[in-house]
């Protein structure tokens, strides 16, 4: 074949190449449209993303008010001995419900997503999934853990944990995913024991194995764990 | 005339097949439809309570800004009282649902799982045949059964539910067919109740280790 022809067929090659590009693009459309695929995914991605945005917005406004509450309450308890002393003890419950930001000694437990396994019987296996993160929450509590964060998200009375495959909710916040991030403020050699006790945690020790599935923890001299930035409200309560 | 054409028809479908199926692949990486639809329905319950929440602090902080006599303590009475309901320190009423489950051989993770649920269908108080649980209070495993805070629970396990009756009603009826489905389980059933007594409380503990920052 000589240099022209070969040049040629370049050339025809190119402009079948864009010209496919451009039929691509055109099919395409015509292809996805009838479904709206794509477009109906895209919509969902963007109504997540101004809710958790509106979210985010709604608990920093709480931070915020609690804050300037808590101004208020101590200005007035500089003026009162009775407000003072019903203020020491709304402390102490505020603390024990997450509200009040604390540190101490404790330990960071890290989870982290593992490798997906072809023929799994548990396709979703290798992800960190809310169970996770509520079986190592209920063994840190167990061990005398006093307070708990999850990536920066405090843990009250109230707390549940829900989710699907490697989406966590806790609570009314956004949602978490890999690498999951646990603080707890407690007995640091109790809680350490426990998370290296092959016995506990079964779930998350078979796909250690089975996917890579990564539990790691260290304990630390001194944690800080902000304070709770969402909803306590027991509209459905009542003292009996 | 013939190979240009034939390289041309390879082109277009080769094309056509890459870029629809990266266009598909790029968009659908991660999560599936119906679960980002969850999220959403998640997501507006979430910013609806949070929503609930600024305007209660905001109510808040306006009696505190108006200086009147009394008001700063009403409204640390008020606080006191509702967070001891919700940490378990007094007995409470209101609600709910009370589920029952016969059954040999469950174990603190399916009591867990169990509370949990309810936990996130926004249970206000849960109690446990007669022992009062929040998020925090041990479960366990022991020589004997399931312990909640030391105490051994034996079957049938009656819990207790105050809360919204309509979500926590679907979180029962979900739990009990799929309780019923369970070998170990003997039987599980529900009833909705307008008043839920729960009377057992937690004793208070005095933080050791966490100091307020």
């Amino acid at each position: 074949m000589s240099t022209r022809s070969l040049a040629g067929l370049l050339a025809v090659a190119l402009v079948a190449l864009a010209t496919g590009f451009v039929l691509a693009d055109q099919v395409r459309t015509q292809l996805l449209t009838p479904s709206n695929q794509v477009g109906r995914y895209q919509a969902l991605v963007r109504s997540v993303q101004d809710l958790e945005a509106t979210n985010a917005d709604h608990r920093r406004q709480i931070a915020g008010l609690r804050g300037q509450i808590d101004e208020l309450e101590a200005d007035a308890a500089a003026r009162s001995a009775t407000t003072q002393s019903l203020r020491s003890q709304l402390t102490d419950l505020r603390a024990h419900a997450g509200l009040i930001a604390v540190h101490g000694p404790g330990v960071e437990v890290l989870l982290r997503n593992g490798v997906p396994s072809s023929g799994a019987s548990n396709p979703s296996g290798y992800l960190v999934n809310f169970q996770d993160v509520q079986d190592v929450v209920n063994l840190l509590f167990a061990q005398g853990a006093e307070a708990i964060a999850v990536n920066g998200r405090r843990i009250t009375p109230l707390t549940g944990f829900s989710g699907t495959e490697g989406q966590i909710l806790i609570d009314q916040g956004p949602p978490l995913t890999s690498p999951i991030k646990i603080d707890a403020v407690g007995d640091r050699n109790r809680m350490a024991a426990a998370l290296d006790d092959g016995s506990k945690l079964p779930g998350v020790r078979a796909r250690e194995v089975q996917f890579q599935l990564h539990l790691t923890f260290e304990g630390m001299p001194d944690i800080s764990l902000p304070a709770y930035d969402s909803s306590l409200q027991i509209p459905h309560v009542s003292a009996s | 005339m013939g190979l240009w054409l034939i390289a041309l028809l390879v082109a277009l479908v080769a094309t056509i097949q890459i870029r629809s199926q990266a266009e598909v692949e790029r968009s659908l990486v991660g999560v599936d439809p119906t679960s980002l639809a969850f999220l959403i329905d998640d997501l507006h319950r979430a910013n609806d309570s949070l929503e609930a929440e600024r305007a209660e602090l905001g109510r808040r902080k306006a009696t505190l800004q108006s200086g009147q006599t009394g008001a700063a303590d009403q409204v640390l009475r008020d606080e006191a009282e509702r967070l001891r309901a919700l940490e378990g320190l007094v007995p409470v009423q209101g609600p709910g649902v009370v589920l029952v489950i016969d059954a040999s051989g469950l174990s603190a993770l399916d009591l867990h799982d169990a509370l949990n649920n309810f936990a996130a269908a926004g249970a206000e108080a849960m109690d446990v045949n007669g022992r009062r649980v929040v998020t925090g209070v041990p479960v366990v495993e022991s020589s004997e059964g399931v312990s909640i805070d030391g105490v051994v629970v034996r079957s049938p396990w009656t819990i207790s539910v105050i809360g919204d009756s309509s979500r926590l009603q679907q979180v029962a009826d979900l739990m009990t067919q799929q309780l019923r489905a369970d070998r170990r389980v003997r039987g599980a059933s529900y009833k909705v109740e307008a008043d839920v007594l729960i009377t057992s409380v937690i004793g208070a503990k005095p933080f050791v280790y966490a100091l307020p920052s």
